[in-house]
């Protein structure tokens, strides 16, 4: 956790081009696909949040080794 | 006689057909498993024997050569506990399977103890994995074909093109189709991106020989993940790398982009081909040049 800013930087980058072209293939227009971005990009990190909660309510309730 | 696209991916890509030849070469799907088996014989089945001749002899050659210089030792790189019947099935060579086939039965993962590899095994099994992408293309280009009328061929407006345009250069299909912010904007995310992931790795992402499975995926980066190996792929690692596996993943995850990049191309040309309204780039660039129809071409 001590980079965690990195590490958070590192996955918004990689979250936009992710979302980027999966709109640019889902919209045949580039204002479409521009357009519909920002809330591609929310739903696609709300997603990964909710899974990351998931992941870690997991090892902690079955993994954990404290 | 569903176009690629569709096939794979369902409803979002279904194209009505009402410009689709009566009299085909041939079935799309047969002549696209006889090219993933024999690259040309595809070709050879829709009548185009000139082609699928020259076709034989790039993409095979390139593969024997790939293999004569790396001494057949390709799969070699794969750790002892990935090592089993399916194992190469995830490598770029998989595009060319009949070459897939003959590697694994011919040269299989080696004798069963550590070898030196030969001096071009790099470049040898770069040449093996660059003609299974080949192939791929070129299964592109005859399921394409395949679709058109006996004697008609689509030339320089075949999806294949931009098809490998896009795997040459990410981004240079969409530029080629006059689409020209989609493949700026894509050019500069997956290039970039795979240029974070190097830095970031400090190179060590470089290597086939170190990570067998994430080269194959930033090998679909084309050119520049090419022009980076060749660049800063034979550093030494002599101490740990903090964010090796941060950059390893962006690299790798940025060349798979590229290959929804290269349906998006195929897509696009495939649509504008058969004459789906939505595929004209009336809000896109403006200035995309779109094949009007089969016919126009014959």
């Amino acid at each position: 956790m001590n980079d965690i800013w990195t590490h958070l930087a590192l996955f918004l980058a990689l979250s936009a081009v992710i979302v980027l072209m999966s709109a640019f293939f889902s919209e045949s227009s580039d204002r479409a696909a521009l357009k519909s971005f920002p809330r591609r990009l929310f739903v696609f990190i709300v997603g990964c949040g909710i899974l990351t909660g998931v992941l870690l309510f997991f090892e902690h309730t079955l993994a954990s080794v404290a | 006689m569903e176009p690629l696209v569709s096939t794979l991916f369902g409803p979002m890509s279904s194209f009505p057909s009402r410009r689709v030849p009566s009299q085909p070469s041939g079935d799309p799907t047969v002549a696209t498993f006889l090219t993933w088996f024999v690259p040309g014989a595809g070709h050879l089945y829709i009548g185009r024997a000139g082609f699928g001749l020259l076709a034989f002899v790039i993409v095979e050659g390139l593969f024997l050569l790939g293999l004569r210089l790396s001494d057949g030792m390709g799969f070699e790189f794969l750790q002892e506990e990935l090592r089993g019947l399916l194992a190469p099935a995830l490598a770029p060579e998989l595009g060319n399977l009949g070459g897939l086939i003959y590697q694994i039965r011919s040269f299989g993962f080696g004798p069963g103890f550590p070898r030196p590899y030969p001096d071009t095994v790099i470049l040898g099994s770069m040449l093996t994995a660059v003609s299974g992408v080949l192939n791929i293309c070129l299964m592109c280009h005859v399921h394409f074909e395949a679709r058109l009328s006996k004697g008609v061929s689509s030339g320089m407006k075949s999806p294949a093109l931009p098809v490998l345009l896009t795997w040459l250069v990410p981004g240079l299909g969409h530029i080629f189709q006059g689409r020209r912010l989609r493949g700026v904007l894509i050019f500069v995310c997956l290039v970039g991106l795979l240029i974070l992931g190097s830095m970031l790795a400090d190179s060590s992402n470089l290597s086939r020989e170190r990570h067998y499975y994430y080269w194959g995926g930033q090998l679909m980066g084309g050119l520049p993940a090419i022009g980076l190996q060749w660049l800063w792929g034979s550093k030494q690692v002599t101490q740990a790398i903090p964010y090796a596996e941060a950059g390893l993943v962006i690299a790798s995850v940025a060349g798979l982009l590229n290959i929804l990049v290269m349906l998006d191309v195929f897509g696009w040309s495939e649509r504008a081909w058969f004459g789906e309204d939505e595929a004209s780039p009336s809000e896109g660039d403006g200035e995309a040049t779109s094949p009007k129809s089969v016919e126009a071409s014959a």
